[in-house]
């Protein structure tokens, strides 16, 4: 599979840091893979997301996604390739309060310029695929956390992204809606092909992906690959890993 | 930590947060206490003030002031306070009691409220000179200065006494917020998300209506004799109008925007545009918020816009008609050629320049037989339309030779109205108005005039409001043929013989004026064109001046509480506008939609503000002005220069607001 994303020797370190965030990251990531990236609370995981995604600019290193070098990007340059490419899901949702569900999802394409009729069949037909079309005309305070991260992550997936970056999605859910969330991820990889970009600290989000990385002091110290196996032994394999790192600190 | 070092290591780290509330609390006190200076100035009130009318303004206006720094000084404590909410919540959950929260926000309040009184003070002071001086040269007084202190310690005293009270008030209010206010909720507050809009038709569209109406209602004026506000009495349509516009205003903010703006969203092709789609929900939900305050602050601007409005076309009015109510530097009528002598020596003492002119007009009164009148003819004649009710003067016509009326206007400098005439023959004649009267031109209309035993008829080739004599001394005045006046001359004695004096040396010369009145034993005919501009100066003066008060600290509180209301609501959808950017809105982008959200604010209240004003004004001036002069645009300069001044306000306002908000979003 050809790569969509490549970072090479990404090194990232703060004004005033005694160590670097991220120290030589590099990886790449194919077309429509799902990879999870998992560490303890300062390992670098949102430091990675957020100079992956532009929102950061990283000290040394390159990064590439869709064949673009994010670090030559001048800041219109990259917010068109947000606008272009990238989707992101939060931990919060960040929806924005003073719109409906169906305006929230269709922000990205009203942003792509795309005709009325087309941004109106895309999110119709996207929740409807998704199952959350009765909450289409309902604003994000009349919903559940669940409900209101799945309308996050239409949004994200509706302009089809290159690359779907969603930091702790999990992590204000309860099991149930996080379940959903992930199911709906998942749907979304396998059958939209999107390329998504976890970050987690949760074994059982991380186990619905292809492919983790485990993070330590601002490095990779580990991969894992689903490859054959189900979900639930993944989710075995990917616990015991865990375990055996806690015990490691 | 001790409260007081705690409350000074606060403002110390936040300086720039509190800095806007230092500086609109010392402006508020610096108009509190210039307007108090110069309520306590003995001095300048004994110059400006015979009969206790300046007292008496400066009391009420005083009342309003207390009210507005009350209210303003509330407001801008409670926008403090409500972004602080989360960190006094973060207090109370630390283990700080509200007794201690509280007195270190009263401490905070008096720290920044003490270093705003010296400010305030100072630059009040300052202020109060200012005016002093202005007044004085505008008025020509002679006022010793040095009588006057910079700081009346009456003033300090009362101002300090006033300052303080409010800050016990705030003190309050801040316990009475605080107390009850669960901690869940402090540390909440900046997030509690507002309650679905619900849409409704019916308010929507009575709300539409009662403006509309209010508007067309007062336009109505304009129907003059047929008017309703003339048929059915001024004060009942007077009130309507309010009542409908004020119902209207209130119905339509709250109600017709939000559903015309939700409407607008069924536009898909504008909809789905990158700012609209976000700026026209944004909108909604605000308004569901903020419609008080923005129904508030609509009455305040309409009340700011309207009085300055009505303010400056109250003043420039009557200046603009003393060409009409004195078209000479100097008039007066004699009695006999013995007094043209005294007068030139007088003139000469006062103002030795050669290019005075000495016009005498004989004027003669005629009567007509004519069966329909122009009003001008019995003008004055009883006691309900005279101006003074002791003289009252005898129907008829006041004929001038027409060689005499040219020779007038071309000393009076009116080279424009001569250039409009045409030669009169004998049995043509001008009939100068009183008021301009577009139901009745009297244009054609032939007087029989009655000129000893014959009736000689004259035809009114054109009516003029260029009148080359004072109303005092001419009413009903005809241009007649030279030949016709000399007809008329000798079968009658002059009704008056007035004198006009005119020459640029003796303008603006207010003490060859009082010199010439002690001479006539303060004569009601001597009429000078510069005295009465000055005399307009002195009578209104403190009375626009006091009014001026109001005005700015209207224009400052609308202002204000605008830009505490935008800064407000825009930085506390930091988060949204962090999303918006992520997504791939650019700073360019989300600057623009912060313009749209932040100018829809702006518009509404100075809109409707102006929308009022117009109206109120053109009501004002149609109703209760005195209208001698044409109807052109140009006597609205004044209504526009305010307007225009408004706008300005309004606009560096509104640039502040939007650096501020960019500046709280837009950094990264």
């Amino acid at each position: 599979m050809s790569a969509l994303l490549e970072a090479k020797e990404v090194t990232k370190i703060y004004a005033r840091a005694q160590h670097p965030s991220l120290n030589k990251v590099s990886f790449s990531v194919a077309k429509s893979e799902f990879i999870a990236i998992m560490g303890a609370s300062g390992s670098g995981k949102t430091t990675l997301l957020n100079v992956l995604s532009t929102i950061d600019t990283p000290t040394s290193g390159s990064i590439t996604i869709d064949g673009v070098n994010i670090k030559n990007l001048s800041d219109s340059g990259a917010a068109d390739f947000r606008r272009d490419k990238l989707g992101f899901i939060f931990q919060e949702y960040l929806l924005l309060d003073s719109l409906t569900i169906f305006e929230n999802i269709a922000v990205p394409l009203t942003l792509q310029k795309l005709p009325p009729k087309k941004i109106e069949n895309m999110v119709r037909s996207l929740a409807e695929a998704f199952g959350i079309d009765p909450q289409l005309n309902k604003y994000p305070n009349e919903l559940s956390g669940g409900q209101r991260q799945r309308a996050s992550a239409l949004r994200a997936i509706v302009k089809r992204p290159s690359i779907l970056f969603a930091d702790e999605p999990t992590g204000a859910l309860d099991s149930s809606s996080a379940t959903d969330l992930l199911n709906t991820l998942k749907e979304s990889n396998e059958s939209l092909n999107t390329t998504i970009l976890m970050v987690t600290h949760d074994a059982y989000a991380a186990s619905f992906a292809d492919r983790i990385l485990i993070f330590k002091d601002g490095c990779i110290i580990r991969e894992l690959f689903r490859q054959n196996d189900d979900r639930r032994t993944f989710y075995e394999s990917i616990a015991r890993e865990v375990a055996k790192l806690d015990t490691e600190r | 930590m001790h409260n007081l070092s705690m409350a000074l290591k606060n403002l110390k780290n936040n300086f720039s947060f509190y800095a806007l509330y230092l500086l609109s609390v010392s402006f508020v006190i610096t108009i509190f206490f210039a307007f108090t200076s110069f309520s306590m100035n003995a001095v300048m009130l004994e110059k400006i003030s015979n009969d206790g009318r300046v007292e008496t303004m400066c009391n009420t206006i005083s009342v309003f002031l207390m009210a507005f720094v009350v209210f303003y000084m509330s407001y801008s404590n409670r926008f403090f306070l409500r972004r602080r909410t989360k960190e006094l919540g973060i207090y109370v959950l630390l283990g700080y009691r509200k007794s201690t929260i509280l007195s270190l926000l009263i401490t905070e309040n008096l720290l920044i409220c003490s270093g705003a009184f010296m400010a305030g003070i100072l630059l009040g002071g300052f202020f109060h000179k200012g005016i002093v001086f202005g007044i004085t040269k505008l008025l020509d007084l002679a006022v010793n200065h040095s009588e006057i202190p910079f700081f009346n310690p009456n003033a300090v005293m009362k101002t300090a006494c006033f300052i303080s009270a409010v800050v016990i008030v705030l003190a309050l209010s801040n316990g009475r917020f605080l107390f009850r206010t669960s901690l869940m909720d402090l540390v909440r507050y900046e997030k509690s998300a507002e309650k679905r809009m619900k849409f409704h038709a019916v308010p929507s569209v009575i709300g539409f209506l009662a403006v509309i109406s209010g508007y067309c209602l007062a336009l109505d004026i304009l129907r003059g004799a047929e008017s309703l506000w003339l048929t059915i009495g001024f004060y009942p349509v007077g009130m309507l109008t309010s009542a409908l516009i004020l119902s209207g205003t209130v119905l339509f903010i709250a109600s017709f925007l939000p559903f015309a703006v939700q409407a607008g969203k069924k536009n898909k092709r504008k909809f789905y545009t990158e700012t609209k789609i976000i700026t026209a929900p944004g909108f909604i939900y605000r308004i569901h918020s903020n419609s008080r305050t923005l129904i508030m602050l609509t009455l305040l601007s309409a009340a700011t816009l309207t009085v300055s409005s009505v303010m400056a076309l109250s003043l420039y009015y009557p200046i603009a008609a003393v060409s009409r109510m004195a078209p000479s530097e100097i008039e007066c009528r004699i009695e006999n050629e013995s007094e043209i002598t005294a007068f030139k020596q007088i003139i000469n003492e006062y103002s030795p320049g050669d290019d005075v002119t000495f016009l005498q007009t004989d004027i003669y009164k005629v009567t007509s037989t004519a069966g329909q009148l122009p009003v001008e003819y019995s003008i004055g004649t009883s006691k309900r339309d005279s101006d003074n009710e002791k003289i009252l003067r005898d129907a008829g016509f006041e004929c001038i030779p027409f060689s005499n009326y040219t020779a007038l206007l071309e000393a009076q400098g009116r080279t424009k109205a001569l250039e409009q005439l045409a030669t009169l023959n004998n049995n043509e004649c001008i009939l100068i108005k009183y008021q301009p009267d577009s139901d009745n031109d009297e244009t054609g209309n032939v007087y029989p005039l009655l000129i000893g035993n014959h009736e000689i008829p004259v035809t009114v080739t054109a009516v003029t409001l260029d009148n080359p004599i004072s109303f005092a001394n001419s009413v009903g005045t005809l241009i007649v043929s030279d030949d016709l006046y000399h007809m008329i001359t000798e079968q009658a004695v002059p009704a008056a013989k007035v004198l006009s004096i005119n020459g640029k040396s003796i303008e603006d010369n207010e003490a060859l004026f009082q010199a010439l009145s002690e001479y006539l034993s303060g004569s009601p005919y001597l009429q000078g064109n510069s005295h009465r501009v000055h005399e307009i100066f002195s009578l209104s003066s403190s009375t626009f001046l006091l009014i001026g008060f109001l005005v700015v600290l209207f224009f400052i509180a609308t202002g204000s509480i605008l830009y505490f209301n935008n800064v407000s609501a825009i930085t506390d959808s930091k988060s949204d506008y962090d999303i918006l950017w992520k997504m791939g809105y650019t700073d360019r982008k989300i600057k623009k939609i912060i313009q749209k959200q932040t100018a829809a604010f702006f518009i509404i209240p100075f809109l409707f503000g102006l929308a009022d004003c117009i109206f109120a004004t053109l009501v004002y001036k149609s109703a209760l002005m005195q209208n001698i002069l044409k109807n052109s645009l140009v006597l609205y300069t004044p209504t526009m220069a305010a307007i225009m001044l408004t706008f300005i306000i309004y606009l560096a306002y509104y640039c502040m607001t939007v650096h501020t908000c960019c500046k709280a979003v837009l950094t990264k």
